[in-house]
This record gives C-alpha cells, structure tokens and sequence, in this order.
C-alpha cells in the first residue's frame, strides 16, 4: 500500500477532521484538488487518508518586487526551486486503515507534526473508493467546498479504473448521493450535473 | 525645522553645484594630484580624466555571477554556553543559462578553546568580523575555482579593503590582510574578477580631491584650510552620470590599501556607477576592484556589465548580492533553535546548560509585559 515515491509534503499541523502540510515546489499533478492522499497512522501499518481541498501560496515581499518586472528565467527558477516559499496544501480527513481493512470515518488520532503525505496510487484509491460512505464526511465539511470537492475526488477515482468500469462507478456514486441528499433536492441536482461533467471528462 | 531643513537642502544643492563645476575645472589635473592625494584621505587620481564617462559595455549574453555574503552570532558570556556561528551565503547565478542558481549556507561553528581564542583575547566583535570576511571570500574563491571556464564575476557587499585593529601590531594586522589577499589571489588564478558593491555609499574621498585640486594640489593647504565639500557624499556628484554609465576610476586612500594591497599587487580602485535604466531617476553605487581587473580593460567592462545587469533584475541592488544575504540571515527562531539544539546535546552528556543571573532574568522581563489595573 505504501508508496513513498509520491511525496506531497510533510505534516504541519493536524486534527482528527483534517491537517495542513507544507510542500516547497508545486509539480504538475502534486498536490491536485480533490485528488486521494494519504499519512501514516500512529500505529505501525495504519494511515489516515484525505482529500485535498485547498492548495495555497504564502505571502513573500521579495517575490511581489518581480511581479511586474518580468524577471529572467534564472530569476524564476531561483524562486521556485531554492527559495523556501511555503505551500500549504490542506487536506479534510475521509477515512482510516488499520492495515487489513479501510474505514470510512474519522481516525482516533490525527498525523503527527512531520510527518510525511504521499499522494495515493491508483490501487490505493480503487481500494478507498469500492465504497461511498466517505461522502458523508465531505458533505458535511464545514471548512471544504464540499459538492466540488466530491466531484473532482470522483472523478480520479473514475479515472483510477479501467475505462469500462467508469460510467458504472459514477452511476452507482450518483445512486448514493440521491439516497443521502434526498431532502435536498438543490444542492442534489447541483452535484448531479458535475457528475455528468465527469462522466463526460474520464 | 521646516525652514532648517530647506535651508540645508538649499546649501547642499548649491554645494553639490560648487562640487560638479570643480569636476568640470580640474578634469585633467589627476597627474598632479595624485602625490599629495593620499595624505589627504582623497580619492587617488588614475590616467583617466576626474569627469571621465565610461557608457555601458555591451553585456555578455552568457556569464556567471557569484556572489557571498555573511552575518554572525556573537559570543554572549552570559549565555549558558560560549560559541560563535558564522553563516556564509553564496549563489551562483549564470546569466543567459535558463538554470536555477546554485544556492548555499554554509555555517561555521566556532566552541572549542583553541577556535574561541586567538592570542588569549575572544574571538568577537571586529575579531569575528574579521573572520567573517575571511570566509565570505575564501567561499568565493572557492566557487570561482570550480566554475567551469567562461566569464566570471565574484561579488562581495561593501568593500574590498579589510578594516583591521590599527591598535594591534602591524605583523598581526599583515598576516589578516595576507589571509584576504590570498583568497583575491585564487579568484585572480582562476581567471574570475572581482568585485566589491556598496549601494548609496557615504564616502567622500573625491570631494575631497575636488578641494585639493581647489587649492593648487597644496596638501599643506586642505589640511588647514576648511573644506565646504567635507560632508558632501560623492554620489552626489555622480548623478549626473548616464544611465548604466561610470565615472572615472580611482584609487582608495585608505591606509591599509597603500600599506598592504599595493605591495601585492592588490590595490583597491573604485569608481561610482549609475545603475539606473533611460528615463529613470539615478541610483548611484560605488564598485571596488583590486589593480588586476582595473588595469584589464576587458576584465574592467565584465564587472561594470554584470553589476549593471545584476542590479537591474531587482532594480538597484544586486540580485545575487541580495540572495547571498537572505541565505547568510540566521533569524531569532533560528537562534533559539540552534540554542536548544546546543543546550540539548549538553544535557545528553549529563551538563546542564545554565545561562548567568542577567540572561535569565532578561528572559523573563522581556517575554512579554503584563499589566494589571491601571
């Protein structure tokens, strides 16, 4: 299950609903929104995993002074790879692994201070997704665009398929959002028409 | 004040006037000059003429700029241990390569008895500057040396010329020079320039050669005689210098250029440098070289062209200068975070770190006042 060549970033803070990692340099897909992550668990074979749901870019004086300067690539390239500009990605916890099975609910204790995030592969995320009951737990995020954030996570779990299983993964999704959103007809119509959108994508 | 300052501002435009006329009057009296400049603490005149204006060499499409700089923590005795870090930035930065800059920190932890003391006194204040100094241009010499071929700028902040103990015996003041000729040595060898960068320097040393060329050249007579440029900084001068152009060049006064750097070969000449683009207000900088590059016209207009194009990527200061210090900056999170780390592996060896009675009682007061009432 372990994969350590895909890195995120290390833990900065954390809670049980959902921790903040720090990364230096922003590759094309790492960290992506709404893609599957995953930290190891206080116990040896545990983990903890996660959505992403917001990718951000502090603040830094000495880059503002470039910004309408047009700097030379050197310039950039120092400023992206040596420059230690903190990217803060957050993550909203979905679930848990004991090492045998994989749990749809909050963990009993978050990640610790450094610890590393990998982002998941796709046998990973097959595994996370052969069910849905993680939706709760994003719909019902507080701190998360949540309906956006169930789209995009669906559609990499759609795409970690083979190309024959996606329509059916996302109809079966779409069954069970209808069932969870059935007193909220708005928000389900609103979900259900970025679940075409991504059906359409994959 | 009001009226104060105007009228300042007022002497000074008109001093600043007096100044650039004389520049125009004695252009061509360098050759007369140049002996009774140096008792004078003025600027030494070179060949070319003091008003002399050399425009913007066409700059390289491909050259590398490596630039190092340093800063300290002094050894506190009222610490719980006595030690001294000095850090050392460097970037190399390749122009025209499409590369990320080469960044590096470099600390040097000084606690061991023999690398606290030099001569029984402690090694701090000017002692650890000077050390500093030492390393920013040994870490250049260094880089220059493994630089593959092709030109090569090496940038300090600041001066050329160490500021060394005049109180301490001339020896010991020749062997820390010796020490900092040797490293302008290696750069020299490896085929690099140098080159030291002070951004709005204060430094009056060619409005004091304009008096002395006021008074006939008489050194006798600008000792005695007050001189109405004294305070006038020759940058002032210098604004009228086109955009990317520099002065003439001259030599520094300083005693310790004629006692030490000019008998290896190593004299240290300046000249003043507008680093502004067409149509901008000027920003004038003062540049040190040591003779080899002075006296190299090509080496020469390597060093104003860098400058020039390094200090345009962020303005007015030298980009690999600027980076050099960021990379050289210990913070006061990183200061308390190598005291733990000290403090800690004391405690691993059964020493229990204990800093004295005025530490401990700072750190209380200064941790943050609380008031209660009124």
């Amino acid at each position: 299950m372990k994969n350590v060549n895909l890195r995120v970033g290390r833990v900065l803070r954390a809670s049980t609903r959902g921790f903040t990692i720090g990364c230096a340099v922003m590759q094309p897909d790492i960290p992506a929104f709404g893609s599957f992550v995953r930290a190891d668990g206080a116990t040896p074979r545990s983990a903890i995993y996660g959505l992403i749901y917001d990718v951000s870019l502090e603040d830094d004086p000495f880059v503002r002074q470039f910004i309408s300067a047009n700097p030379p690539e050197e310039v950039v390239r120092d400023q992206r790879q040596n420059r230690q500009v903190p990217i803060e990605v957050s993550v909203l916890t979905v679930g848990c692994a004991d090492g045998e099975h994989i749990y749809h609910c909050l963990p009993a204790q978050p990640p610790i201070t450094l610890d590393w995030l990998y982002q998941c592969d796709e046998e990973e995320v097959r595994a996370f997704t052969a069910r849905f009951d993680y939706f709760r737990l994003v719909l019902e995020a507080r701190e998360a665009p949540a309906d956006e954030l169930l789209a995009a996570s669906l559609r990499f779990a759609a795409a970690a398929r083979p190309e024959e299983e996606r329509a059916r993964f996302l109809t079966e999704a779409g069954r069970e959002l209808s069932r969870l959103l059935a007193s909220d007809l708005v928000r389900l119509e609103g979900l259900l028409r970025r679940l075409r959108a991504v059906t359409e994508v994959v | 004040m009001g009226r104060e300052l105007a009228a300042r501002h007022h002497k000074y435009d008109s001093l600043v006037k007096l100044a650039r006329h004389w520049l125009e009057k004695y252009a061509d009296r360098g050759e007369l000059l140049r002996r009774s400049a140096q008792p004078v603490r003025a600027a030494i005149p070179t060949a070319e003429p003091l008003n002399f204006h050399g425009p913007l060499p066409p700059i390289p499409p491909r050259f590398t700029v490596v630039a190092a700089d340093g800063s300290q923590i002094q050894p506190d005795r009222h610490g719980a241990v006595l030690y001294y870090l000095i850090n050392i930035g460097s970037l190399v930065y390749r122009h025209g390569s499409g590369e990320a800059p080469l960044a590096c920190s470099e600390p040097l932890l000084g606690y061991a008895e023999e690398e606290l003391y030099e001569d029984g006194l402690l090694l701090s204040g000017n002692l650890l500057d000077l050390r500093r100094d030492i390393a920013e241009v040994t870490r250049l010499a260094d880089l220059c040396a493994s630089e593959p071929h092709g030109p090569v700028v090496a940038l300090v902040d600041g001066t050329l010329l160490l500021w060394v103990l005049e109180e301490r015996s001339e020896e010991w003041q020749r062997t820390q020079v010796m020490r900092y000729l040797d490293q302008l040595g290696r750069i020299q060898e490896s085929g690099a320039a140098v080159a030291a960068f002070a951004s709005r320097p204060r430094r009056s040393e060619v409005s004091r050669l304009l008096h002395l060329a006021s008074v006939d050249g008489d050194a006798q007579r600008a000792i005695r005689e007050t001189n109405p440029l004294e305070h006038l900084p020759d940058r002032a001068i210098f604004e009228t210098l086109p955009p990317g152009a520099r002065s003439a060049l001259f030599i520094s006064p300083a005693s310790v250029n004629q006692n030490f750097y000019q008998p290896a070969g190593q004299t240290v000449h300046f000249f003043y440098l507008n680093l502004s683009a067409e149509e901008e207000e000027p920003v004038i900088a003062r540049v040190e070289v040591p003779a080899w590059v002075a006296e190299q016209p090509d080496q020469l207009a390597l060093v104003h062209a860098a400058v020039v194009a390094q200090a345009r990527i962020t303005g007015d200061y030298p980009y690999a200068l600027a980076r050099a210090d960021e990379l050289a900056f210990i913070s006061a999170p990183e200061r308390e975070a190598l005291e733990e780390m000290i403090a800690t592996s004391m405690m691993r060896v059964g020493v229990m770190p204990t800093p004295s009675p005025k530490a401990y009682y700072k750190s209380l007061t200064r941790s943050g006042r609380r008031r209660y009432g009124r």
